[in-house]
């Protein structure tokens, strides 16, 4: 289980021996979660980092009144609560989806190593970072794009995410959620999401049958909700300008 | 206040036909004392988890934004409408 998180902190940063040797001798704890299951609740004490192997979970807020805020989609790879680690408690839950294999990372690991290894905490800055950037766009999503616009995006995001993942096959990937799930994400009437999803299959750029979604046309469907790629930071598409910073590379020899 | 607490709002419903871009057009402008607060539409596409209900495809003044779940009868969203419009 080491091997995916040094792994997916390999996407971000270039670790040595040294650091692959630390990350290795943690001692993590991997766990099957069934779904629609808290993998934290609001309030607690985050005292391990969650990382998602496998499945999907969200993160999520319920208000007084019963109506849930979902703010962000967790996918295989993706750490759950690593921004607030730091801090004492948590200000929302996270989820499960689907059934999920998390590994828990506990904090203490977490702050011995980044103490020890300054590229491992890069990385791990760099995830809290492209987390951020994605929450953003997600502000800019419910805020400024219409319905189908909104949802179109989604899913281009979705796309190119569990791509990074290797859980694309075919332009295809599973969708688990359910109606409600994408209208406490998306700020919508599960009316709206179906008509929005109707329209997307009208158009021939999106085809969704048991559960998984197929993106039809993937240039058409990002032209049609003018999706950017670049908030999310991904490796393919960065990588190279990176590495010609400067001052990036000057800093150290590793 | 208890006198108050008698009144009730009229509710009224209009027949109209209404572009949702999708099939479900039959609508309903509902009218509470005299004041129109939003649109019901029948939900005439299979997909629909509320196949055949009642939607507020739009709410004015105290119903504005509001993400009401899909009635199953127009006597339903009627009820619902005077308890939350009370004057």
């Amino acid at each position: 289980m080491q091997d995916a998180l040094t792994r997916k902190l390999e996407s971000f940063e270039e670790l040595t021996n040294e650091d692959r040797g630390a990350l290795n001798a943690l001692t993590l704890k991997v766990r099957q979660v069934r779904a629609r299951t808290d993998l934290i609740h609001e309030g607690d004490a985050p005292d391990t980092v969650h990382l998602i192997l496998d499945g999907y979970a969200c993160r999520y807020k319920v208000l007084a009144d019963g109506q849930r805020q979902i703010m962000a989609y967790l996918v295989p790879g993706d750490f759950c609560d690593l921004n607030v680690f730091i801090l004492d408690q948590m200000d929302h839950s996270i989820g499960t989806i689907t059934a999920c294999q998390a590994v828990d990372i506990p904090r203490q690991a977490i702050e011995a190593i980044t103490a020890d290894h300054p590229r491992v905490t890069r990385a791990l800055w760099w995830c809290a970072l492209v987390d951020e950037a994605v929450l953003r766009e997600w502000l800019v999503n419910l805020g400024s794009r219409p319905a189908n616009h909104r949802i179109a995006h989604l899913l281009c995001e979705l796309l190119l995410r569990l791509e990074a993942v290797g859980r694309v096959t075919s332009n295809s990937y599973d969708f688990p959620f359910t109606q409600s799930d994408i209208a406490d994400t998306m700020g919508l009437s599960n009316v709206h999401v179906n008509r929005t999803i109707r329209e997307l299959r009208e158009l021939g750029l999106v085809a969704l049958k048991h559960r998984t979604v197929t993106i039809l046309d993937v240039e058409r469907l990002k032209a049609y909700c003018g999706f950017n790629p670049n908030y999310l930071h991904l490796r393919n598409t960065r990588w190279s300008n990176r590495r010609s910073v400067p001052w990036l590379s000057s800093g150290h020899g590793g | 206040m208890i006198g108050q607490n008698n009144i009730e709002t009229l509710v009224v419903l209009q027949p109209i036909a209404v572009d949702t871009a999708s099939p479900d057009r039959d609508g309903m402008l509902v009218m509470a004392n005299g004041l129109l607060v939003g649109v019901l539409v029948r939900l005439d596409t299979p997909e629909h988890e509320s196949f055949g209900g009642w939607f507020m495809e739009a709410g004015l003044g105290r119903l504005a934004g509001l993400r009401i779940p899909a009635f199953d009868t127009l006597e339903d969203a009627t009820r619902w409408l005077r308890r939350h419009l009370k004057p």
